[in-house]
């Protein structure tokens, strides 16, 4: 109920968010503590507003998915809700600080839900999501002090932080905290070791919380404060970073072929897609900054799918294992809509035009070609690799005579199917109607593209150069 | 009779326990069963819940099979050479309400029916397959063509051009109404068995049997006759002079074609004949109703769904508590009607093995129990891979 009026309220969003102005609207400032330089200051923009809607979107949904029967349900709830209120304050924050107590404070609710409802080694799983998370904070933390300390400033207010005034030299430091903070959050090679470990541990309605949302931590931390405060440091250390985007994808789609276990599967599928999300923003065009947020969006969506599904089939089964399973699409005894769903979500993790996953990708890939052809190129095979393992395990679960071991299953409830038709119905329309994903982050796409990026593309492709000069004037916050 | 097996557990009081030669017990995988036939029981465990499953899925399969007679019936005699039959399937009554139901989907599968007629006419065996390959039917189905042609240029060109194609559908008419012939009769019986079991006739799978087989044998010599009406005049074209019978060439070539044999269907086992996963022989197939996985029923292109599909509207109310009974409801009920269908039909098989066996299968005379016992072994060869375990699991 509380979530239905929360998510209720943030659709309200919409009406009063005018895309057209990019820039951040409806802000709320209000001093906290003056001498620590820390304010209340939150506020939206086409880089936010996407990820504040998935996220009270996915935790109803997460909500939906929960089992019937809990051990303190209470607590489990509130543990959710609290979740939610630090994602959701994490990107709304436009004060350094105040990101910092959202990001780490999510960690707790997190860790007690894996470390309480997990699996039989969800101690060891929610430890080492533990120890990278909060290690990942401190590396956040001390770029953000450094930041502050360096640059003279007397508040850790995003807006009037002269990050750019720095050298490059000591601009680069403080990203290469940032990026390892929030590459341990995305995760990318080879930061990525406890994301498996905690997706396997964690029930269903957290794994589709933790893919569809808590990652995107990472990539909403890469755009605003990388690309958006340290904007020059960022265009030199774009090439290495495309690299790890590349080893990440190429890494996530090879281990997820040899997975057996299908939760396993997709979180290193999961993997996979994040490194779009890098290579995008590494290659800091119009388009590829649109598309981060778009894939950031689309891969949120995707992958909580394809975690409830799993969930499904798990509970319902007794049973994840590819070799164990065969034939859950038998229309009277196995999973039918399931499997179809399954299939739905495959094909869009996959890129298959007219659902959302196409859009992402392409743009991904058209934005990210013309600035790092090879790289791209190398993460078009991702995609591809992406269809191998997904159909390897479609054509294992789903199709052929259904395994004796699953022949009684319990019946699906509608409870069951919901969640995720409801996550099918977005991946269509959005697919089919792109503009309704995009629209909200144009101009702030625009807004945040490094001008050396921009300069070096201008000559290089005639549709980025257009866009630059219809909108590379635009400046940032 | 007593097997050598049985009179180790029988009272020694028995009479004929000392006076009966005890026959060796079979050693064949399927002795069990031979056994059990052996003391004139039935393959299918008599049990109170079988009993109940058995008649309740004859008595839906007795009104399915009703509507599969007239409409084969229908088809063999008002469709006879009709080159575009659009309308096959509604006896004759063409409404739009009818046509939007039959649009919905919300029918008798009548492609079923046919399924069946073409599995007969491809397996062939006994009279009509005899019949039907001789000069004498050529004649008959030629003077009905002839009488077909005229006023009709168009058939009359196609004839002329294919002369080979309307004969080989008048042999399929004559399936039709071959079919649809034998289960008329079949329809009746499974409804009369539902009816005695309501009166509390019935009480025991032995009782199922009984009754099957004494339907068998009362309409064993029924003839089996086909005539259509062009034109306002008759054509016999398997007349009742040929001597075709209800038992030896329609249930005997029914029981093997669609019980036994069947036909590789596109399901969810993909054949492959190049790689010999068809055998080459069709004697030696064993797709049929007593082999069917019922895990894929419910799949589109099974042809079983079709049936299964029928029967569920048709099933008595203490039939759906058994179903309601299972882990999924009824949810997964096209499955359980599928494995209660071959339940009724290893009573039926049963009928049919003990109407033509040798020699009554209760026997006491050593060399007919010895007759018996090969008889029943070369049955048994064919069940090795049937579903007869997991139906008496």
């Amino acid at each position: 109920m509380v979530l239905t009026i929360v998510f209720g309220l943030t659709l309200s969003l919409l009406a009063d968010f005018d895309s057209s102005l990019g820039g951040l609207q409806l802000t709320e400032q209000v001093a906290w503590v003056d001498w620590l330089g820390l304010s209340y200051h939150l506020g939206l923009d086409g880089i936010s507003l996407p990820l504040v809607l998935l996220n009270q979107l996915l935790t109803a949904i997460a909500i939906l998915s929960s089992p019937d029967k809990l051990e303190r349900p209470r607590l489990y709830y509130s543990l959710i809700l609290i979740l939610n209120l630090s994602v959701t304050g994490a990107f709304l924050s436009l004060d350094l600080l105040l990101f910092f107590i959202f990001y780490e404070l999510e960690l707790v609710p997190l860790y007690l839900l894996i470390a309480i409802w997990g699996g039989p080694r969800r101690n060891y799983a929610a430890t080492k999501f533990l120890l990278y998370t909060a290690t990942s904070g401190i590396f956040i933390l001390a770029a953000f002090l450094g930041l502050v300390w360096l640059t003279g400033a007397s508040s850790f207010d995003y807006s009037v932080l002269p990050a750019g005034a720095l050298p490059i030299g000591t601009q680069l430091l403080i990203l290469t905290g940032l990026l390892i903070g929030f590459a341990i959050k995305i995760p990318i090679f080879p930061f990525h070791t406890w994301l498996p470990d905690a997706h396997v541990e964690a029930s269903t309605s957290v794994s589709v919380l933790l893919a569809g949302v808590l990652l995107k931590l990472g990539t909403y931390g890469l755009l605003r404060f990388c690309v958006g405060m340290l904007p020059e440091a960022w265009s030199v250390a774009a090439p290495v970073l495309v690299v790890f985007a590349v080893i990440s994808v190429l890494y996530g789609a090879f281990t997820a072929i040899s997975q057996q276990d299908m939760k396993k599967m997709v979180a290193y599928s999961s993997i996979a897609h994040m490194g779009y999300i890098l290579l995008a923003a590494a290659a800091g065009t119009h388009l590829s900054l649109l598309a981060a947020i778009a894939q950031s969006v689309s891969h949120g969506l995707i992958s909580a799918m394809l975690f409830l599904l799993v969930g499904v089939v798990g509970k319902k089964t007794g049973t994840r294992d590819i070799d164990q399973l065969r034939g859950l699409l038998n229309p009277e005894r196995g999973l039918p809509i399931i499997g179809s769903l399954m299939i739905v979500g495959v094909m869009a993790s996959a890129g298959i035009p007219g659902l959302v996953g196409f859009v992402s990708e392409f743009l991904v890939f058209r934005g990210s070609f013309p600035v790092f052809p090879v790289a791209t190129l190398l993460c078009l095979v991702g995609t591809g690799l992406t269809a191998v393992y997904f159909l390897l395990m479609v054509n294992r679960v789903f199709f052929g005579r259904l395994s004796d071991i699953v022949t009684n299953l319990p019946p699906v409830q509608w409870r069951d199917r919901v969640p995720a038709l409801v996550l099918t119905l977005l991946l269509v329309v959005f697919g089919l109607q792109p503009n309704w994903l995009v629209r909200w982050s144009d101009a702030d796409a625009a807004r945040l593209v490094p001008p050396v990026a921009l300069a070096q593309l201008s000559s290089a492709d005639p549709f980025i150069s257009e866009l630059a000069s219809s909108q590379g004037t635009a400046s940032r916050p | 009779m007593m097997s050598r097996l049985s009179t180790v557990h029988c009272s020694l009081s028995t009479p004929y326990f000392m006076v009966s030669t005890p026959l060796a017990p079979s050693q064949h995988p399927l002795a069990e069963y031979i056994h059990r036939l052996e003391q004139g029981q039935a393959l299918l465990n008599d049990t109170p819940e079988n009993v109940l499953e058995v008649v309740g899925i004859l008595k839906s399969y007795g009104v399915v099979l009703d509507a599969y007679s007239n409409n084969l019936i229908y088809i063999a005699q008002e469709q006879f050479l009709v080159l575009f039959p659009f309308f096959k399937y509604f006896n004759g009554e063409v409404t739009l309400s009818k046509l939007l139901r039959f649009w919905w989907h919300d029918r008798i599968n009548y492609e079923y029916a046919e399924y069946c007629m073409r599995g007969m006419l491809w397996h062939g065996g006994n009279g009509v397959d005899s019949y039907v390959n001789s000069d004498e039917f050529s004649q008959a189905a030629e003077r009905a063509i002839q009488a077909k042609l005229r006023g009709n240029p168009l058939l009359s060109l196609l004839h002329r051009l294919f002369p080979d194609f309307l004969p080989e559908q008048v042999r399929m008419f004559c399936y039709y109404s071959a079919l649809g012939q034998f289960w008329r009769v079949m329809s009746d019986m499974f409804l009369a068995l539902s009816d005695r079991y309501d009166a509390q006739e019935i009480h025991s799978i032995r009782d199922v049997v009984k009754h099957i087989l004494d339907g068998l044998v009362a309409a064993a010599n029924q003839p089996i006759t086909y005539s259509v009406e062009i034109q306002g005049q008759s054509y016999d074209i398997m007349p009742e002079s040929l001597g075709l019978t209800f038992l030896m060439d329609t249930a005997v070539p029914y029981v093997e074609a669609i019980f036994f044999r069947g036909a590789p269907f596109p399901g969810t086992v993909s054949y492959n004949a190049q790689a010999f996963q068809i055998p080459d022989e069709q004697g030696d197939f064993a797709y049929g109703a007593l082999y069917a996985d019922p895990l894929p029923i419910g799949g589109a292109g099974i042809p079983p769904t079709q049936l299964m599909q029928d029967m569920r509207h048709f099933l008595p109310e203490y039939l759906h508590e058994v179903y309601r009974r299972g882990t999924r409801g009824e949810d997964d009920i096209r499955v359980q009607i599928c494995a209660t269908f071959q339940k009724s039909m290893f009573c039926v098989t049963t009928a049919a093995i003990q109407g033509l066996a040798p020699h009554p299968l209760t026997t006491q005379d050593p060399q007919q129990r010895s007759e018996n016992r090969a008889y029943l072994e070369h049955w048994m060869n064919r069940f090795e891979s049937s579903r007869i375990r997991e139906a008496n699991a």
